[in-house]
């Protein structure tokens, strides 16, 4: 035994007998992945702090799968990149310690990047350099893929417009110029978000048709198949498991003893009695002025500024578009609830994998550890979620590609490994 | 933030080591570590003040008693499927040991000594970049146990002896906080801070037959209580003021040790030894770090280690080959503590074999110098830390050259 001892320290050192221990080989199973196509809106494009950026797109989820496909035989995978950082077309949200003009005490933030802005030519096609295998456009919707035209002039989708090369065709024909072996599909949610983030009924986008979007969508399903490809789908998260709807609390206004008699000796809106401590606000309903009811949802666009300052909420009611009303809230489940019917039903018809991202989403806002960070839905500072509130962080997208290599590995009879978040920047603080 | 905070800090005091299962290291004298570890049955020397204060009567003259283990773990870590791999930086530990004792007067059947042991410790430090930054970078416990003990020998057959412990140490650690300020730098923690306690250390030693020693000895648990260790934050500057420098308090278990050994004289030259030991981890069951200063965003912690006992099993042969040279060889199985769910890579803890050799020479009367070699290897081991989300594959290897001496009244 010492013999062997002697010679292992003597001929090769101690690194000889360092232990020896290797990861195992990730393998692609039944999938052919050397083509891969990412179709869907901004999740997909890579959206992220409110605005998409260069960095953002790099941080897509489709971009680190394509970056775990590589190691199983995946090919190369185009982005329509943008030149710059700051955002196209608003710039980014970040975090800053301000003191709003009505504050005493500076807070963290999320605000406007100020910064000089990207270079002007973040708008110029880039079609040239095509056909492009993410294709996320943020904004669009399952029932937009069908409609020619989608992406002209004057009212048409400035993201689809930096990168299709037939301004004239139909979405769906467009981003299909991959000829894909594989694909990932994750539309549907802005069919639901357009008309939730825009305050229900008073934004410019209503929630979109069953019948309309049951045929989109089965046919943007059918066009992906149709020459082999394989494929994974998401459906619709549910817009309450997201910062964005939540962070608000019903009972926002505080009021002080003083502040509350001030208020009630000159409010002219009688159904009103403001008291010490939380208060519901005063919402615009339609063309009715009522109070907030419990389950009601302040969204996160809300200028508070404007609360504090001109007493949004207090002396004038909060436009219907900062609101989510319970019947606004219900309708925008209802049709997560129908489209997921929808979509589970054709990908099942269809035969293609099926990633419940209503459920993750979910399990995110009980809470979930990897890698040493624990991630919940909380707004800044669960690391799920970026500044806006609705879009993941560049970690968010990790675990959100993680689900969708679970997705894979499990229904493909595929292993491969999963990404390390850690890899990927975190909130910034000041 | 709290979450945040929580899984920051939550991880901290895991403790620290990747060399004996556990944190325990058994090396605590030279010719039983190259014997697998084993030694409760026979007291070669006066390192039996750790191994069996019992046998402390069968020396008949006083002796000082010197050792030092000079211990390299490598652990290296991969993800399950997929292409990545780090390995710990290359560090040496050096537990030591020192014994004196002796009868008190000529033939008198009471023996005194103390000595002064490492009975736990070592370190891990991985890189400050690596996948897993935000559980630990780097951990470190040392421990000293001083031990005066008192032996009687209460026939030709049955000692007794019993020591009590004093026990003083460090713990230090060191990870990623996931908050990075603008230019993407991580905030990151250092816990630091001495503690210390008391316990005992007893056996009985039995001259069973002309050839058989039994040995049976049981070792206290000792709860290294840090009062006042401090906690330092290196986080953005909008968060500073809620991540103060405080002080923090926490407890750590060293665990009892139950032994039984048996030591069977096949010849004049030749002895065999086996050891069963019971390790009392179940102590470890939760680790708290209780902050003096929190805030909304730094709160107290309590994790789960939920650690189970274990026995271990140590045998060894001493072979005299003349008046000045001894050599010896042993074996021993040390399973892990560590349940599936709760191993941590400040401590990648596996079941774990050892080979162990050894020699001893006397270049003059009075005097023995001895030297020994272990190799510990753990199973490569398919594990997680749940409460981390943080899984993979971990294998340790350590090799612990040792040396001695010892001097003879």
């Amino acid at each position: 035994m010492k013999k062997l001892y002697i010679f292992c320290l003597a001929v090769s050192g101690l690194a000889a007998c360092k232990p020896k221990l290797e990861p195992e080989k990730p393998e692609a199973g039944q999938l052919q992945l050397s083509r891969y196509l990412a179709v869907g809106s901004s999740f997909t494009a890579g959206f992220s702090d409110g605005t998409l950026t260069k960095t953002g797109q790099n941080f897509s989820f489709p971009n680190m799968l394509a970056e775990q496909f590589g190691l199983v035989g995946g090919g190369e995978f185009k982005q329509p990149l943008l030149p710059g950082d700051n955002g196209y077309p608003n710039p980014k949200l970040v975090l800053a310690a301000r003191r709003g003009p009505c504050d005493t005490n500076t807070s963290i933030t999320a605000v406007r990047y100020t910064g000089a802005l990207d270079s002007s030519n973040s708008s110029n096609s880039v079609a040239i350099g095509g056909p492009y295998n993410n294709t996320g456009i943020p904004g669009i919707r399952a029932v937009d893929y069908i409609k020619s035209g989608y992406a002209s002039e004057p009212s048409g989708n400035r993201f689809a417009r930096r990168f299709f090369a037939n301004l004239g065709a139909r979405p769906i024909d467009e981003v299909t110029r991959v000829n894909s072996t594989f694909f990932s599909l994750w539309i549907g949610s802005e069919d639901v978000l357009g008309y939730a983030t825009g305050g229900g009924k008073e934004s410019a986008i209503q929630l979109s048709g069953v019948t309309e979007f049951a045929a989109a969508y089965d046919s943007v399903v059918t066009n992906l198949v149709k020459k082999g490809a394989k494929g994974v789908a998401m459906n619709i998260p549910d817009i309450t498991s997201m910062p964005f709807f939540t962070t608000i609390p019903g009972k926002f206004v505080n009021l002080t003893r003083r502040q509350a008699d001030d208020l009630n000796a000159t409010n002219t809106m009688t159904f009103v009695r403001f008291n010490e401590g939380a208060n519901y606000p005063v919402i615009q309903d339609g063309a009715d002025l009522r109070l907030l009811v419990e389950g009601e949802m302040v969204l996160l666009s809300l200028p508070m500024d404007s609360v504090k300052c001109a007493g949004w909420g207090t002396k004038k009611p909060i436009p219907g578009n900062y609101v989510l009303t319970l019947a606004e809230i219900a309708a925008a489940q209802k049709a997560t609830d129908d489209f997921n019917v929808i979509i589970n039903t054709v990908n099942k018809a269809k035969n293609i994998a099926t990633v419940d991202m209503f459920g993750y989403f979910k399990t995110i806002q009980s809470g979930v550890a990897f890698n040493g960070i624990s991630y919940n839905a909380n707004f800044i500072n669960g690391s799920f979620f970026s500044l806006d509130g609705i879009h993941p962080s560049a970690r968010g997208y990790a675990l959100v590609a993680n689900a969708i290599i679970r997705e894979i590995n499990l229904f493909y009879g595929a292993k491969i490994s999963s990404v390390d978040a850690n890899k990927f920047p975190g909130v910034k603080f000041p | 933030m709290k979450k945040h905070v929580l899984i920051a800090t939550t991880l901290a005091l895991s403790s620290a080591m990747s060399y004996g299962a556990g944190y325990q290291l058994n090396l605590q004298g030279l010719r039983q570590i190259a014997m697998g570890g084993s030694g409760t049955a026979v007291p070669w020397d006066m390192s039996t003040i750790f191994y069996n204060p019992g046998g402390m009567t069968a020396m008949d003259h006083w002796q000082i008693y010197a050792g030092a283990a000079f211990v390299t773990p490598h652990t290296k870590y991969v993800e399950s499927t997929g292409t990545y791999e780090a390995e710990t930086q290359s560090q040496t530990f050096v537990p030591f040991s020192i014994y004196a004792g002796g009868p008190t007067s000529w033939r008198s059947p009471v023996s005194i000594g103390v000595g002064i042991y490492t009975p736990f410790g070592n370190g891990v430090k991985w890189d400050d970049n690596w996948r897993g930054r935000y559980v630990s970078q780097e951990a470190n416990l040392h421990t000293v146990f001083i031990q005066p003990t008192v032996s009687y020998k209460f026939s030709e057959v049955v000692s007794a002896g019993i020591g009590l412990i004093y026990a003083t140490g460090r713990m230090e650690l060191r990870r990623a906080v996931p908050i990075a300020d603008e230019n993407n730098v991580d905030s990151r923690v250092e816990l630091a801070g001495n503690g210390h306690g008391f316990g005992f250390n007893a056996g009985v030693h039995i001259n069973a037959s002309e050839k058989v020693q039994v040995g049976f000895n049981f070792r206290s648990k000792v709860n290294m209580d840090v009062d006042r260790g401090y906690a330092s934050f290196t986080v953005p500057q909008s968060l500073q003021t809620a991540f103060p420098y405080t002080a923090f308090s926490s407890s750590l278990p060293m665990p009892m040790v139950t032994s039984l050994g048996v030591g069977y004289a096949v010849n004049e030259c030749l002895t065999l030894q086996g050891d069963i030991n019971i390790v009392g981890w179940s102590a470890f069951d939760n680790l708290d770090i209780n902050y003096e200063n929190n805030t909304p965003q730094l709160q107290d912690q309590s994790s789960v280690r939920n650690y189970r006992n274990t026995v271990s099993v140590r045998v060894g042969g001493h072979y005299t080959v003349s008046d000045r040279v001894a050599v010896m060889a042993g074996a021993a199985y040390d399973p892990t503590p560590v349940r599936d769910g709760y191993v941590t890579p400040e401590l990648p803890d596996a079941n774990r074999g050892i080979l162990s050799a050894g020699l001893t020479y006397k270049p003059f009367e009075r005097w023995t110098v001895m030297g020994a070699l272990e190799f510990a290897s753990s199973v490569n081991r398919q594990s997680s830390f749940d409460e981390g989300g943080f899984s993979g594959r971990y294998k340790t290897n350590a090799f612990v050259p040792a040396i001695g001496a010892s001097f003879d009244f």
